[in-house]
């Protein structure tokens, strides 16, 4: 599969914008998704091991965390929805190459996810006393988990596959017999997969910490529960942050040939400086943690650490596509859309930013005050006067930009 | 798989739509009426019939662009390509509402009323707003908006028209019989039979009301239609499509009618069924509609539904494929043919039309026996390699078979794809005599069915 060949499945609609902001968003958006995907995992792994076990702490977390996962399942899938858009963007000729060349999963990856989530739900339901009563149907938490894990590596195969377009036509065509099954998953990465997916246990570590401190600021009383989730969280940081940079290692040591320039880049070097500075974080913090925002501030550090090792991932691609393959991702053919760019910053910028601050400003003080009806303040409701307002605002200029367009 | 994954998807956003915008009525009454007992309904009900079917509907959404990477990953593209910001700014609103959907549901009773019901609005309000977006990709995966797109281009020519309009309506009804029939769920389990009834009689008129108006929309919507898609409306769709709208519409009514009439036979088990039977029945029609009408495009009018693009778009600075593919022909123009069939000889001819079969016309019928539209059903066990090139080439390379995409093929590549569907003929029919093509000539107008 040459360069010629490869821009020749490029879509001739070009994109609406310079593709470098696609590449940016495509970077972003990941780390966000990724984030929640690991907070998912380590949620229930976590409700796993609190459902095997009789110590009311366990219990008492497995409660919390199987709320936890249920929510990150669903901000995890929502969140996902960008960097799969950018993907196609971008990196269509590859992308759908690799979908079609495995058909039958990706169908079964939404058929699975689905299966997940529900055996999620289906051990919510029947567990609606977990921290108090001996858990039922502890097999629909593990069948959940291991679904999960499987559209993840669906999701791995999928996109390691656009890394080989010389191999395209071999699993297209083995001997020259065309196989039109998509039943195969061709190409993966063990050491890859295994690397994000471990990344799952100092990322959980990190929300523990976070969880704890928001804990303290709503007065919880209950101090030894405290201590055994600062334990738990460090622990999880630590020994998961070194099996996570261990296998990172391996990752690095066993890419192959053409791969090999990104054992040294100084884009994954960074990453892995950063992601040893968030597992490290709570050790050097100590007592801070108790105080302010310190307890937060970790994983707000896990989360600029995913940052970049999405930019490491992004770098992997783009340099693997343009220097080996000849495809320029940066070089797609710009149809300039102002009106459509715009409508999307402004949107993010403002009724985004206005609309979800409101929210979690509501979520984050409702929390805090869990012994009264809380009502906001004067100034955090003048914001959901706002969110309902820009909303309006939006709806009406849907309409009115469209008529304008009809009668123009 | 497109239209059942479609299918599934509208079942379960518009029953989380349809409860949001209950449970927002049913905030406002608590508030005003000092009722909170009824926010415990939120939040008991809230947990299945909004956030398990928000989600179920957030899987299944990114699920269709999944069944049309692989079932028409050019078909998609087009869109993503054209509208790639609208998608991103659904995306805000995605986030929004799952935010939001969790709040409604955790924070009812914990939070205080006012502010409960400004996030019910703010979560019904981004619901809507997803639905203004969406309306219009799939509006110009009908038709682009304005006819002036393909000369100008510009994503506003592209989306909208007054057809996105006349959807946008009719799926606005249809959002508010949403609203009556899973608020039914709720309705059913009220003990207090004054304010059941009152509930019940409210949501029988939104029902019967938003159904009316959902029928008055869709006569709009189909007068929206360009003349192509009236002739393959008619042509295509089977006899029984009209009765079976107008059977589900008027079943609709009528559940709307019985339960206004007597609400005590409505029942969570009443309700449900009916949610998902009427869903499922009024959904599917329009899916496969939708499927059928925009044929032999795919998506804006200029891919074809074979992935080929088939029409010049000067304003996006797109130029038809047709022409370089009726020089050299489709083998030597596809990137996926295998090396070895880019030139056919004997020993390769029926691998060469396995590759055309596949890469031309397996996206709308199935090479097996079963499936969608089998390729070999039209062919009534035809084993006459030429009658079939004959009619391959005469019918499709001209492109003058109504709902079919103009398939330019060389001589050689009809007669390899003709040897195909010759192998695809059943055994028994393949052993028969062959018999005479009635199917295959091309009728005198030049238009005739496949």
């Amino acid at each position: 599969m040459n360069a010629e060949m490869l821009y020749a499945l490029r879509d001739p609609a070009g994109v609406p914008s310079h593709p470098l902001v696609f590449l940016l968003l495509g970077v972003l958006t990941f780390a966000l998704h990724i984030a929640a995907v690991q907070v998912m995992l380590g949620a229930s792994a976590l409700v796993l091991r609190g459902a095997f076990s009789d110590q009311l702490h366990w219990r008492r977390l497995a409660t919390t965390m199987l709320n936890t996962a249920k929510i990150a399942v669903s901000v995890a899938i929502v969140i996902g929805v960008a960097p799969l858009l950018f993907v196609q963007v971008l990196y269509d000729p590859f992308w759908y190459t690799s979908n079609v060349l495995s058909a039958r999963w990706v169908i079964g990856f939404i058929l699975l996810l689905i299966a997940g989530y529900i055996a999620m739900y289906g051990f919510y339901w029947r567990n609606p006393q977990l921290a108090t009563k001996p858990a039922r149907s502890r097999w629909m938490m593990m069948l959940s988990l291991a679904l999960l894990l499987l559209v993840g590596w669906i999701m791995h195969v999928l996109s390691y596959q656009m890394l080989w377009p010389e191999q395209w036509q071999q699993w297209y065509a083995p001997q020259g017999r065309i196989d039109a099954s998509g039943s195969g998953l061709h190409a993966y990465s063990v050491a890859r997969f295994g690397f994000f997916i471990a990344l799952s246990a100092p990322v959980a570590g990190a929300w523990l910490v976070a969880v704890r401190r928001y804990l303290q600021g709503a007065g919880e009383g209950d101090a030894a529960y405290l201590a055994f989730l600062a334990r738990l969280a460090r622990r999880l940081m630590l020994l998961g942050g070194v099996l996570s940079l261990a296998i990172g290692a391996l990752w690095l040591l066993t890419l192959p040939e053409k791969m090999a320039f990104f054992a040294s880049s100084p884009w994954m070097l960074a990453a892995l400086v950063l992601l040893l500075v968030a597992v490290a974080l709570p050790t050097l913090l100590g007592d801070r943690l108790e105080r302010g925002l310190w307890g937060y501030g970790v994983f707000g550090v896990g989360a600029v650490a995913l940052i970049a090792v999405a930019a490491a991932r992004e770098m992997l691609r783009y340099t693997l596509l343009s220097g080996v393959y000849g495809y320029d991702a940066l070089d797609y053919k710009t149809n300039m859309d102002w009106y459509s760019t715009l409508t999307f910053f402004i949107t993010f910028g403002v009724l985004g930013s206005v609309t979800l601050g409101y929210l979690l400003a509501v979520a984050w003080q409702s929390g805090q005050h869990r012994s009264a009806v809380y009502t906001p303040s004067l100034a955090v409701t003048r914001f959901g006067r706002w969110s309902v307002g820009l909303l309006v605002v939006w709806i009406a200029h849907y309409f009115l930009i469209g008529f304008y367009t009809m009668v123009r | 798989m497109v239209g059942i994954i479609a299918t599934v998807h509208v079942l379960f956003s518009h029953t989380s739509v349809g409860a949001a915008i209950f449970f927002a009525g049913l905030a406002v009454y608590a508030d005003r009426n000092d009722k909170p007992e009824y926010l415990e309904f939120i939040r008991r009900y809230g947990m299945f019939l909004l956030v398990f079917s928000y989600v179920l509907g957030s899987i299944t959404g990114p699920g269709i662009w999944f069944s049309t990477t692989v079932a028409s990953p050019r078909g998609i593209s087009a869109l993503i390509h054209s509208f790639v910001w609208k998608w991103a700014t659904e995306w805000v609103f995605f986030v929004i509402e799952v935010v939001g959907v969790y709040m409604l549901v955790y924070l009812a009773g914990k939070i205080d009323r006012k502010t409960h019901l400004r996030i019910a609005v703010i979560f019904g309000l981004t619901s809507y707003t997803t639905m203004l977006v969406i309306i219009g990709i799939l509006s110009f995966m009908m038709w682009p908006g304005q006819e002036r797109w393909f000369a100008e281009g510009g994503y506003l020519n592209g989306f909208y028209g007054v057809n996105t309009f006349a959807q946008l309506g009719m799926r606005t009804a249809f959002m508010f019989t949403m609203t009556a029939v899973v608020g039914g769920i709720v309705a059913a389990r009220f003990d207090d039979p004054v304010f059941k009834k009152a509930v019940t009689t409210r949501l029988s008129w939104l029902g019967i009301v938003s159904t009316s108006a959902g029928a008055a929309m869709l006569q709009w919507y189909l007068g929206t239609l360009p003349e192509t898609a009236q002739v393959v409306m008619a042509n295509r769709l089977p006899d029984r499509f009209a009765p079976t709208l107008l059977a589900v519409l008027a079943a609709i009514g009528a559940y709307f009618a019985i339960t206004m009439w007597k609400p005590r036979l409505l029942t969570p088990a009443v309700a449900s069924v009916a949610t998902v039977v009427l869903l499922v029945f009024g959904l599917w029609p329009e899916e496969v509609a939708r499927e059928s009408m925009r044929k032999p495009f795919v998506a804006g009018q200029y891919v074809y539904s074979n992935q080929i693009i088939a029409r010049d778009v000067p304003g996006m600075g797109i130029t038809s494929e047709i022409p370089r593919i009726e020089a050299h022909g489709l083998l030597k123009t596809q990137v996926f043919t295998p090396p070895g069939l880019r030139e056919i000889t004997p020993d390769n001819r029926l691998q060469a039309g396995q590759f055309l079969a596949l890469s031309t016309c397996s996206n709308c019928h199935s090479l097996s026996s079963t499936g969608m539209r089998p390729l070999a059903r039209y062919f009534g066990g035809n084993t006459d390699v030429a009658e079939i090139s004959q009619y391959l080439q005469a019918a499709l390379s001209t492109g003058a078979t109504i709902y079919m995409p103009r398939i330019p093929l060389q001589d050689d590549e009809a007669q390899a794809l003709a040897t195909y569907i010759a192998s695809l003929a059943p055994p028994k029919a393949a052993a028969r005599p062959a018999p005479p093509a009635p199917k295959l000539a091309v009728a005198a107008q030049g238009i005739t069915q496949p």
